[in-house]
């Protein structure tokens, strides 16, 4: 695969033709998304529409998340295996404290902030550590945050002893379930407030706008892919990615860098957690079984990520993301057993490794 | 004076003998398989029923978590101590305990295991694991039949159902779809229209039941075989705006299961009665080494379906895995 591509060498305006096969291999995940959302629009019933993209969404906020914070892991040349345990510990954790505070009798509102908080700070404890393991005692990044892996999944199963925690303050299945606007045909639009109907075919009707978590989500991730892309901070987190010796030698305080990279990593991982509370009305714990740590670094670079480092945008990591989601979904709208979508999502990732290994002149400038 | 405490001791020794031969009671031996509010209401049911018929019982650890690799080691630990006249145990895998409660068997413990099987869980036929006594235990196959009845009462017999799963490779959540198969099958105007795993993970389960209510927005019931799948249902439906509209069945009365059935999240729960397994164990073992009756290789108990009709009542309070 080394001799150059025939169509670029052949042809009489070089230029325009690379130009193309380079937006192509850069933006294939992006074509991918557009091209698969077309041919389940035709294939699956019901697919296309504002309330099916809504679930698309909704079942992938905690991916979001975690592969955004794998995202700048991933850059800085690093691996984190650990965020999908520290979501749950933080879920369980949270849910805990919503629960017993307002069991004491204390108001919603203080039960579900210090909920929040207090879960929010706990998940940046298991980032620290592993940022000091990695950047000052030198363990391997898949070790460090392995061990971290078992650590924090232990911590949930011993707080929850495997059953959801339920019986939390009413209030948070209302904001969990909460969207910016409605527009029902009978009772117009409202902002923030469900109009109540009771027939069935006015529910199904009744046009959601924007569920709030996702607009929470939409708010971090606009904040991190600014500081990702427009700051020193990214810039040292590239640099890092692509050469460990140079950034030293460029005066980047790399071991203090890299610790704030992994608690990135974990407060998003954290912000998943709190957030799951919502979701579900529930603090559970992540089960072996849900390989969120795998979803995310596949998600991740199939957004056009390198494992080795040095590459990848939230922006990319979102639209793996999505990819992933809009698969799982149209394959289920289609009717095609779990199995076969196991297989879809693992074909989809092969493949985005392998343009980037066959054609990397296309897919990343220079 | 050495002699005095040589005499002392030896009376002693003799008088232990003669008690303890004098008030030899049976001595049970109890392994769970984890500790879940499941297993600790069967540790009450059969401590209850030792407690009448005047029978010692001794409850291994629980386990914190589900697999040989946990329960095993307790399991040798709790029969080491030499003097159990019977074992009963929910192996936790079908073939990895076999084994272990063979050297057991062998040993001369009699062996029931209760909830779980080892191999095909058929004691009645000889194999290399039908040594048990017997199989105590809920058969999951009738159960999944048990719930397409009573939804189908529930919805008048007519209306597309699906069914939230856990793990494809589970024998008894299968077992449990199996059963929900083909007791849907007797109702013509009932029509299963999906099945999916969401591996126990409740947002998954949620993501799936969404996906399916925007396939069939006319979808009248899900069955949520366990309480993740469940909860990932009610969440889904609660989202959709048509909680009560569309029915949602699941299984075992835990307290959070309960108390999601009194707000109206859930329709309607099959309980196990895993009290009244524990209190079988012990009574079937009595009856065994004491009369010499022959046990039957299988007994199940039944099951008890709470709606929010019964679920205040005072007789169903037993049923609620405490």
């Amino acid at each position: 695969m080394n001799a150059p591509d025939p169509s670029i060498s052949l042809n009489l305006n070089p230029s325009r033709q690379s130009k193309v096969f380079g937006f192509v291999g850069r933006n294939w995940a992006l074509l991918f998304l557009l091209f698969m959302m077309i041919i389940f629009s035709f294939l699956g019933k019901n697919f296309f529409g504002l309330k099916n993209f809504t679930i698309i969404v909704l079942g992938v906020t905690s991916l979001l998340l975690l592969a955004s914070g794998e995202t700048f892991v991933i850059i800085s040349g690093g691996i984190d295996l650990s965020i999908g345990f520290i979501m749950g510990f933080v879920c369980v954790s949270s849910a805990i404290i919503m629960r017993d505070l307002h069991a004491a009798g204390y108001s919603q509102t203080v039960s579900i902030m210090a909920g929040s908080f207090i879960g929010l700070l706990l998940g940046l404890i298991p980032g620290l550590i592993n940022g000091v393991l990695i950047a000052k005692l030198r363990v391997p990044p898949f070790i460090a945050t392995l061990g971290m892996w078992g650590i924090a999944n232990g911590l949930a199963w011993r707080l929850c002893e495997g059953f959801p925690i339920a019986f939390l303050p009413p209030r948070v299945r209302e904001l969990g379930m909460a969207y910016i606007a409605y527009f029902s045909t009978k009772k117009g639009f409202s902002l923030f407030q469900k109009p109540v109907l009771t027939e069935r075919s006015d529910i199904l009707s009744l046009v959601k706008i924007i569920p709030l978590p996702v607009l929470l989500i939409t708010i971090i991730l606009l904040i991190f892919a600014f500081i990702l892309s427009r700051t020193k901070f990214g810039q040292h987190t590239y640099s890092i990615g692509g050469s460990v010796d140079a950034s030293i030698r460029a005066g980047i305080n790399v071991p203090m860098h890299l610790i704030k990279v992994y608690v990135i990593s974990s407060f998003f991982a954290s912000c998943a957690g709190v957030l799951l509370v919502f979701k579900l009305d529930m603090g559970v714990h992540t089960q072996y079984t849900s390989s969120y740590e795998l979803f995310a670094i596949a998600a991740v670079v199939i957004g056009g990520a390198s494992l080795m480092g040095g590459q990848g945008s939230i922006l990319g990591t979102v639209i793996g993301v999505l990819l992933i989601g809009t698969l799982n979904n149209g394959l289920m709208m289609m009717g095609l057993p779990i199995f076969y979508r196991y297989i879809a999502v693992g074909c989809i990732l092969i493949i985005a490794v392998l343009i980037d290994q066959f054609f990397p002149e296309l897919v990343h400038r220079e | 004076m050495k002699k005095i405490i040589i005499i002392l001791l030896s009376l002693f020794l003799l008088m232990s003998f003669a008690f303890s031969a004098n008030a030899k009671s049976l001595k049970f031996a109890f392994m769970p398989g984890i500790a879940d509010p499941f297993y600790f209401t069967m540790e009450k049911g059969a401590k209850a029923k030792a407690k009448e018929l005047g029978v010692q019982l001794i409850v291994g650890e629980f386990p914190k978590a589900w697999g040989p690799e946990y329960q095993v080691p307790i399991l040798k630990a709790l029969v080491a101590r030499g003097d159990i006249d019977l074992l009963f145990t929910a192996p936790t895998s079908t073939e990895a305990l076999i084994p272990v409660l063979k050297e057991i068997h062998d040993s001369g413990i009699p062996v029931i295991t209760v909830d779980t099987y080892i191999g095909d869980g058929d004691y009645s036929k000889p194999s290399k694991y039908s040594f048990p006594l017997s199989y105590i235990g809920t058969d999951n196959f009738l159960g999944g039949q048990t719930v397409a009845g009573a939804l189908a009462i529930m919805l008048k017999g007519k209306g597309k159902v699906f069914l939230e799963n856990t793990n494809p490779d589970t024998s008894s959540v299968i077992n449990r779809e199996k059963g929900f198969r083909a007791g849907l099958k007797i109702f013509p105007d009932m029509e299963l229209v999906g099945v999916e795993y969401c591996l126990d993970v409740q947002e998954t389960a949620a993501a799936q039941v969404s996906a399916a209510l925007q396939k069939h927005p006319d979808l009248a019931a899900v069955f949520g075989v366990n309480v993740f799948s469940a909860q990932g249902a009610y969440q889904a439906v609660a989202r959709s705006g048509l909680q009560g509209a569309v029915k949602i069945a699941t299984w075992d009365a835990t307290q959070t299961l309960i108390q999601a059935l009194k707000k109206g999240e859930v329709d309607l729960i099959l309980a196990q009665m895993p009290a009244e397994m524990g209190a079988l164990c012990v009574e079937w073992g009595v009856k065994y080494l004491k009369e010499g009756a022959k046990i039957p290789r299988k007994v199940i108990p039944g099951f008890f379906i709470f709606t929010k009709d019964n679920v205040n009542d005072p007789e169903a309070q037993q049923y609620i895995y405490k």
